[in-house]
């Protein structure tokens, strides 16, 4: 028996039409999109589009500003670098997955750029006058994480974001662990939104999406063939394209159009109140063992994930034993060193993070064993 | 065209005012058009409206 609560890493299993949609692509859209004008190639190109327009519809975009990339860490680093080059400050939260902070971190370092950090508070009253303090005549952008992707806090990133837009910062919003989970839209204050799209959004891994509405303009960090203008050896300006270089992922791209289909069938509100209800049981019982540290606020909201650790088990070891039983959790720091400052968690913690597909029984299952440990 | 991705929105764009409108594949350089019948000013402003940009326009051939 395997069951996956580690789904904030990337969803399993798929919904079947996830599935469908990947096998579809292989026997169907073999050619490669935006390239040539045969039967072949207009077919992938055609499906392609249609997957923008899907994408398109549930961030609130258009279509030539959804950019399909590998994963949400090649899209923050494509916002993050392409924003920055040129210099200026940049805010971050205290929250941020590496696939943020390193980035950024490495423009500070190489003195490209000032880095300040703001920190998250369970107090959106406190997070947000913190960061406004923060804000200086330079500052170009800012990145925060809609929900932390190790305990499942969700940042006041309206706010931050509407604070950004009054003045004319560009705001990067991560979504890795929000789509598919909470409604976002580029109308919350958005500039550029950056999301997996095999997590929340039911694709295959391998996928990404850069959302932007189009004011900011990012420099890209990859050049090459787009299947436009291809006489010049300069890269074009335009979205998508000019972010887009070398062949895409088809099938990949026709997994998240399939996944996003997905979550609009079932409902996204359904989605977030089935994985919640799970987590407040699993909640409930595992804090029964009074070793249990769940790392959650009460001033604070999250989206269904629970970060916890049990006494001074080491969270591996916890994982390690719960493998055992067939329950796949993820142990350890979760690529985000900062959110472990933050918490003080030496170790790391143990992460359950439950989808869509996940069942009571197990989760009940689940937690009866680490109420025992 | 300047890309594939603007001869799409632009072909369901017109096709979706009554245009007959069809994407091809550019002979001469690499790239797409899009091959459309109707007032050119009308077609040009419904671009603008919707940021549509393009990279000239042509009839029979010869540039406008």
């Amino acid at each position: 028996m395997i069951v996956n609560f580690d789904n904030a890493a990337t969803t399993f299993p798929k919904p079947l039409s996830v599935r469908k949609a990947v096998a579809n692509a292989m026997e169907k859209f073999g050619g490669n999109a935006g390239r040539g004008g045969h039967a072949l190639a207009v077919r992938t190109s055609e499906a392609v589009f249609s997957a923008r327009e899907t994408a398109a519809e549930f961030f609130g975009a258009e279509p030539e500003n959804v950019v399909f990339t590998l994963n949400c860490t090649h899209s923050l680093n494509m916002a993050i670098q392409g924003i920055m080059q040129g210099g200026g400050n940049l805010i971050i939260s205290s929250l941020e997955h590496n696939s943020s902070a390193r980035p950024a971190v490495k423009l500070a370092s190489d003195k490209k750029i000032t880095l300040s950090v703001a920190q998250v508070f369970p107090e959106n009253e406190k997070t947000i006058r913190n960061f406004k303090s923060l804000i200086k005549s330079d500052t170009k952008a800012v990145v925060f994480t809609i929900a932390s992707n190790v305990t499942g806090q969700i940042t006041p990133y309206r706010e931050i974001a509407q604070i950004c837009r009054e003045k004319n910062i560009c705001f990067i919003a991560d979504s890795a662990q929000a789509s598919g989970i909470i409604n976002i839209k580029l109308s919350d204050g958005i500039n550029i939104l950056c999301t997996a799209g095999h997590k929340g959004l039911y694709g295959i891994t391998g996928t990404g999406l850069l959302v932007s509405d189009g004011k900011y303009k990012i420099s890209p960090i990859i050049q090459g063939g787009t299947g436009t203008s291809s006489k010049s050896l300069k890269q074009p300006v335009l979205l998508p394209e000019s972010l887009e270089s070398g062949t895409l992922n088809t099938a990949g791209i026709m997994s998240v159009k399939a996944g996003i289909e997905f979550i609009n069938t079932i409902g996204i509100e359904n989605i977030f109140r089935h994985e919640n209800i799970l987590c407040n049981k699993f909640i409930k019982i595992i804090t029964r063992n009074k070793k249990v540290t769940v790392y959650r606020n009460s001033n604070a909201e999250y989206v269904p994930i629970v970060a916890f650790n049990i006494g001074k088990i080491p969270p591996e070891t916890v994982a390690e034993k719960l493998s055992d039983y067939g329950y796949c959790l993820r142990a350890g720091f979760h690529c985000s060193a900062l959110a472990h400052i933050q918490l003080g968690t030496e170790y790391g913690c143990v992460r359950f993070s439950p989808s869509y597909f996940s069942r009571e029984e197990d989760t009940l299952r689940l937690a009866e064993i680490i109420k025992n440990m | 065209m300047p890309s594939y991705t603007y001869a799409v929105k632009a072909d369901k764009l017109l096709k979706s005012r009554g245009y007959n409108s069809r994407i091809e594949r550019n002979k001469k350089k690499c790239g797409f058009s899009l091959k459309t019948d109707g007032d050119y000013q009308e077609i040009t402003g419904i671009f603008e409206k919707y940021s549509i940009p393009y990279e000239n326009i042509s009839c029979g051939g010869e540039p406008l």
